[in-house]
C-alpha cells in the first residue's frame, strides 16, 4: 500500500496537480488505513459514497491546497445525507437534511468527507468514553484514552488514518485530545467559525476548529473554515487573512506570559519539566517569558459546570422523539413518551448534566449559580485582557497529565473535569487556544503545550507553535 | 355579595405582520397548506440557530409608540424552557428580563368616563405550532412555529368586563391602524387571556387565568361570569385556587382546565445564540417614521374639517375608505360631501362588486369634480346614483360621462322654470294654502317639482326658484 497520506499536504497537492495521484488513491488509502485500525474505534460512520465523490473529482483540476484531500468530521457536525449521531442512541439513525456551514466550506474546497468520528456523547466528557459506540483508543498506547470529547478525530489523525479532521471545543474538547495524542488542535476565537450545523452543547462556549498533524496544515485548514455567517448571529465579520502568514518567522521580541497556576503542583512533574525546557528555548531565541499571577483561573471548572450544564439542559431539550431521532415505543401519553425516549435515548453522563443544568436554572438557583457564574466569567475575561495588554501570548501545559488509562475516570464524574482544568478558561473568555506537541514523557506518551492568543490573533499562536514544532 | 372589588389584568398576544418569521426566513403567512412554510430552524432541527428579523423589531417599536411605552434600548432574548409537542425546541425564545417596551398605557372611555389602562410591558416572542387532535393522535402544523408575536401585558388596572372590552377594542383599532397586526381574533392573530381576582380589602385575591378567549364580546362575558363565580365560591365559604380556566361560550361560563402547581418553573436564561441588541436613535426614528395616523389623531383631524361624529365613526370603521379619504385631504373640496359619497354610493358599489377603491377608476380628481358639481348644483344625488357604475369602472371624466348620459338640463333655469310653472298651474289649492301662510304647502309643491324632474334637479336651486315664482 502506498504512503501518500503521510506526506506533507503541500506535497500531496503537488502530486495531485501533476496528476501522479488521484483523489481516489488518497481515499482508498485512507479507507484501508481505517479498516486496518478498526480497533482504534475512531469512526462511527464511514461515508459510503466517498469513493464515488473522489472519482468525480478526478476529472477536475486541483484548484486549491485541499482539493481531493480526505477529511474526517466530528459526529456532532451535521452532514447532509450522512448519518450524524452525536455518539448517542437518541440520534443513532439520524440522517440530517442539511449541511453545517463548515461542511459546505469543506465541500466547496473539494475536500472528501471520509466519515464521522467518534466522540463523547453530545461532546459531554473528557475521554470519549461516554460514546454510545464505545471509546476510541489512543494510537500511542491502546490501553489509554485519546481524550475528549473530540477523541475520534484526534485518534484518527494521530494514528495516521487521515491527515485532517474537524473537532469542536466547549471546554477543551479539541486541545486536550490533541495533547493526549500528540497532534495539533486549535480552538479558534469564539465567533471566528460559524456554529451553524454544530449540534449545540453549550452555545456560548462551543467553537469548531481544525485538528491536524502539523501547524501549517492547521493554519491552512482554518483559512477555509472561518468567516461571518448570516445563519449564526454570534459569528463575527473580519477581514480575510492568511493564518499561515507568520509561520517561519523567528520569535525574537515575542512577549509571552506563563501564569503561575499553569505550573503549580496540579501539573505532573515530567510535564512541568518539559514546559520549563520550552521556556528556556523561547528565551534563548529572543522571546521574553515572564511568570505572571492570574486570578480566577482556578474557578473555570466550576464555571464550566454551571454555564455549560445550564445551556446544555436547554439545548438538549429538543431531543424528545417528536420530530426526529429515536422515539420510545409502548407509551400511553406524551409525558410518558418524553420520559421513556429521553430515559432510554441518553446515556448516564448526558442525563447527569441535563439534571444538573436544570437544577442550576431552577427558580432562585438561577440567581445563586448561573447569574453569579456569568459575573465571574466576565472577571476571567478581564483578567486575560489585563495580561494581554503586556503580552502577546500566554502559554502553559495543555493538560495536567498525559493520557490516562481507559476506565480511569469513569467512577468519578468530577475527576474527569479536571482533565480540562487548564483549557477551560480559554472558552470562558472566548479566546483562541492551540495545542502543539512538545515531545513525549518517559512512557512515550505525548506532552502538549497550550498557547493562548488575543481574541482573533490566531496568526501569532501559529507563529510560536510552528517555531517550537520544528524543535520538540 | 357585591362589595367585592374585582381586579383584572389582560395578556394579549398579537401576531405581527411581516414577510418572514421571527427567527427564520420562512414566510409568515396565514392560511397556507399545512407544513409548507417550514424550514429546519422552525422544526428545531439539531445544529440550527436563530437569525433575527429586524422588521419585527421595527413593528414592535411601533407598538411601543402606539401604546405609549418606554423603549428598552439595550435588550436581549431569553429562553423559556418547557416541554410541549407544539414547542419545537422545547424552549420558546422570548423576552423575559428586557421587554422592548415598558410602562405604557391605553386610554379608554366607558360611559363617558375616560380611564388609562396601564401596560406593564410589551415583549417579542415566537409563536408555537398549531396542534390538531384527532382521536388518539395529535397533528402538528409548523407553519405557525416561529411566527412573530408581541405579548402586551396590562397592569391589574381593569375593573370590569366593560372596561376590558373597551381596552381590547381600542387596542385592536390602534394596532390594526398602525399596520402592526391584522388583529383577527377569529383567525388567532389576536388572542386574549384574562386574569381575574376579587377582594374586599386592599390585598388582592387569588387570581385565576382564563385562557384564549375567542372574541372581545366573550372576554367581557367571561370576566363577568368569572367574577360572579368567584363571589359565589367565597360567599359559600370556599376558596379560590390559582387555576387555568377556559370560557365555554355555549354554556356561557368559565370551565376549569387545570390547577396550577407551585408556580411554573420556566428556567429562564439569556438566549446565547442571539447577541445583545442595542437600538440606535436612527433605527428607532426610522422605524417610527412610517407610523400612520391613528384613530385618536384621525378623530381630531376630522372634527377640525367639520365631519360629524357619525361620519367620523363610520369612516374609521371602514379602513379602505378612510385611507382613501386621507389622500383626498391633499385636494381642496367639500370634505363633508365627499365623505357622504364615500360612505353611501361609493361604499355600496364597492360592497356590491367586492372591490377596493384603489382598484377602481375613481381618481381623486374625478371625485373632486363630482363633489364640486354637487355643490354647484350641476349634478344631483340622483345623477350620481345613475352614474356611479360608470364613474367607478370607466376611465372617463365627469364631463365626458355627463355628455354621454345627457345630463345637462338640470342647471338650465328655463327647464326648471317650465316645470315649476306647470306644478303651480296644476296645484292651485296648495298655492293658495301657501299664500295664506301654510308652510307645509311649500313642501308639498317642492315634492311635486322633484317628482316631475325625477329628482334630477338641485333641490336648493329648485326650492329657491319655486319660492320666487310663488311670491310673484
Amino acid at each position: 500500500m502506498s504512503k501518500y497520506l503521510d506526506l506533507d499536504i503541500r506535497k500531496i497537492h503537488e502530486l495531485l496537480v501533476k496528476k501522479e495521484i488521484t483523489p481516489l488513491d488518497l481515499v482508498d488509502e485512507a479507507l484501508s488505513r481505517i479498516e486496518e485500525n478498526k480497533d482504534l474505534n475512531a469512526f462511527i460512520t464511514i461515508n459510503d459514497k466517498v469513493r464515488e465523490e473522489a472519482s468525480e473529482l478526478g476529472e477536475v483540476d486541483p484548484d486549491n491546497l485541499f482539493f481531493g484531500i480526505p477529511i474526517a468530521v466530528k459526529d456532532n457536525i451535521v452532514t447532509k445525507d450522512l448519518k450524524t449521531t452525536c455518539a448517542s442512541h437518541i440520534l443513532e439513525n439520524f440522517i440530517p437534511i442539511y449541511d453545517a456551514t463548515v461542511v459546505e466550506k469543506i465541500r466547496e474546497n473539494k475536500m472528501l468527507i471520509i466519515g464521522k468520528t467518534n466522540m463523547d456523547e453530545f461532546a459531554m466528557g473528557s475521554t470519549s468514553e461516554t460514546s454510545y459506540f464505545g471509546a476510541p483508543l489512543n494510537p500511542h498506547d491502546k490501553k489509554r484514552v485519546s481524550g475528549g470529547s473530540s477523541g475520534g478525530s484526534a485518534s484518527a489523525v494521530s494514528g495516521g488514518l487521515i491527515p485532517l479532521a474537524l473537532g469542536s471545543d466547549t471546554g477543551g474538547s479539541i486541545r486536550q485530545p490533541a495533547s493526549y495524542t500528540g497532534i495539533v488542535g486549535m480552538k479558534p476565537t469564539y465567533g471566528r467559525v460559524s456554529r451553524y450545523g454544530l449540534v449545540a452543547f453549550a452555545s456560548s462556549l462551543d467553537q469548531i476548529g481544525p485538528i491536524t498533524r502539523t501547524v501549517y496544515e492547521n493554519a491552512s485548514l482554518l483559512n477555509v473554515l472561518v468567516g461571518e455567517d448570516d445563519r449564526d448571529l454570534t459569528s463575527v465579520k473580519k477581514d480575510k487573512e492568511d493564518f499561515t502568514r507568520l509561520i517561519g518567522e523567528d520569535i525574537k521580541g515575542l512577549r509571552i506570559a506563563l501564569p503561575k497556576y499553569f505550573v503549580s503542583d496540579i501539573v505532573d512533574e515530567e510535564i512541568s519539566k518539559r514546559i520549563k525546557e520550552v521556556i528556556s528555548f523561547c528565551d534563548k531565541n529572543g522571546a521574553v517569558v515572564d511568570i505572571v499571577d492570574m486570578q480566577y483561573l482556578d474557578t473555570a471548572v466550576n464555571l464550566y459546570q454551571i454555564i455549560a450544564m445550564a445551556e446544555a439542559s436547554s439545548n438538549l431539550a429538543r431531543f424528545d422523539g417528536v420530530r426526529y431521532g429515536f422515539r420510545a415505543s409502548d407509551v400511553n401519553s406524551v409525558d410518558e413518551m418524553y420520559g421513556k425516549t429521553r430515559g432510554e435515548g441518553f446515556g448516564d453522563e448526558v442525563k447527569r448534566r441535563i439534571m444538573v443544568g436544570s437544577y442550576i436554572l431552577s427558580g432562585e438557583n438561577a440567581k445563586t449559580y448561573y447569574d453569579k457564574a456569568l459575573m465571574v466569567r466576565d472577571d476571567i475575561t478581564k483578567e486575560f485582557n489585563r495580561i494581554f495588554k503586556e503580552y502577546d501570548l500566554i502559554i502553559g501545559p495543555t493538560t495536567t497529565r498525559v493520557a490516562p488509562l481507559l476506565g480511569n475516570s469513569k467512577d468519578d464524574p468530577h475527576k474527569a473535569f479536571m482533565d480540562d482544568v487548564l483549557v477551560i478558561p480559554v472558552n470562558m473568555a472566548g479566546l483562541p487556544g492551540l495545542n502543539v506537541p512538545v515531545g513525549k514523557n518517559s512512557e512515550g506518551m505525548p506532552i502538549g503545550l497550550h498557547i493562548i492568543g488575543k481574541a482573533f490573533d490566531e496568526a501569532t499562536i501559529y507563529k510560536l507553535a510552528s517555531f517550537l514544532e520544528e524543535v520538540f | 355579595m357585591s362589595n367585592y372589588i374585582p381586579t383584572i389584568g389582560l395578556e394579549v398576544h398579537v401576531e405581527i405582520k411581516s414577510k418572514s418569521k421571527l427567527f427564520s426566513d420562512s414566510a409568515n403567512a396565514y392560511g397556507m397548506a399545512t407544513n409548507t412554510s417550514v424550514n429546519v430552524i422552525d422544526l428545531g432541527y439539531p445544529g440550527t440557530l436563530p437569525t433575527l428579523n429586524k422588521e419585527v423589531i421595527r413593528q414592535a417599536l411601533r407598538a411601543c409608540k402606539v401604546l405609549n411605552c418606554d423603549i428598552t434600548r439595550k435588550m436581549h432574548f431569553d429562553r423559556k424552557n418547557y416541554f410541549y409537542p407544539d414547542n419545537s425546541k422545547n424552549y420558546q425564545i422570548t423576552q423575559n428580563r428586557t421587554p422592548i417596551g415598558t410602562n405604557g398605557y391605553v386610554e379608554i372611555e366607558v360611559d363617558g368616563v375616560k380611564k388609562k389602562i396601564g401596560i406593564s410591558d410589551i415583549h417579542i416572542e415566537e409563536d408555537t405550532c398549531k396542534s390538531a387532535h384527532r382521536g388518539s393522535v395529535s397533528l402538528l402544523d409548523f407553519n405557525r412555529a416561529g411566527v412573530p408575536l408581541i405579548e402586551i401585558v396590562t397592569t391589574p388596572s381593569i375593573s370590569n368586563g366593560k372596561e376590558a372590552m373597551a381596552y381590547l377594542t381600542k387596542l385592536k383599532e390602534m394596532l390594526f391602524y398602525a399596520n402592526i397586526s391584522d388583529c383577527k381574533m377569529e383567525e388567532g392573530s389576536m388572542r386574549c387571556d384574562a386574569n381575574v381576582s376579587i377582594s374586599k380589602t386592599d390585598v388582592l385575591g387569588v387570581r385565576t387565568e382564563t385562557k384564549n378567549i375567542g372574541s372581545i364580546h366573550n372576554v367581557g362575558l367571561a370576566i363577568e361570569k368569572e367574577i360572579e363565580r368567584q363571589e359565589k365560591v367565597l360567599e359559600t365559604g370556599g376558596i379560590i385556587r390559582e387555576e387555568t380556566r377556559r370560557f365555554d361560550d355555549k354554556l356561557g361560563e368559565t370551565i376549569l382546565m387545570r390547577v396550577k402547581e407551585t408556580g411554573n418553573d420556566y428556567r429562564y436564561f439569556i438566549e446565547p445564540d442571539i447577541p445583545y441588541l442595542e437600538l440606535t436613535d436612527e433605527f428607532i426614528n426610522d422605524s417610527l417614521k412610517t407610523l400612520p395616523l391613528l384613530p385618536d389623531e384621525l378623530k381630531k383631524k376630522y372634527s377640525e374639517i367639520g365631519l360629524s361624529s357619525l361620519q367620523i365613526e363610520k369612516l374609521i370603521n371602514n379602513r379602505p375608505s378612510n385611507d382613501y379619504f386621507l389622500g383626498l385631504l391633499e385636494f381642496k373640496t367639500n370634505y363633508v360631501t365627499a365623505v357622504n359619497l364615500l360612505l353611501s354610493d361609493i361604499s355600496s358599489y364597492l360592497n356590491k362588486h367586492n372591490k377596493v377603491i384603489t382598484d377602481t377608476h375613481l381618481s381623486y380628481e374625478k371625485l373632486v369634480s363630482v363633489v364640486d358639481a354637487l355643490e354647484k348644483g350641476e349634478l344631483s344625488n340622483k345623477n350620481v346614483k345613475d352614474l356611479i357604475d360608470s364613474l367607478m369602472e370607466r376611465d372617463l371624466t365627469l364631463e365626458e360621462l355627463k355628455k354621454e348620459f345627457n345630463i345637462k338640463n338640470i342647471t338650465d333655469d328655463s327647464f326648471i322654470k317650465d316645470i315649476i310653472t306647470k306644478v303651480i298651474e296644476n296645484n292651485s289649492e296648495s298655492v293658495n294654502d301657501y299664500k295664506s301662510g301654510h308652510d307645509r304647502a311649500l313642501k308639498y309643491l317642492m315634492g311635486q317639482v322633484m317628482k316631475e324632474t325625477k329628482g334630477a334637479v338641485n333641490p336648493k336651486k329648485a326650492s329657491d326658484m319655486l319660492v320666487k315664482e310663488l311670491n310673484k
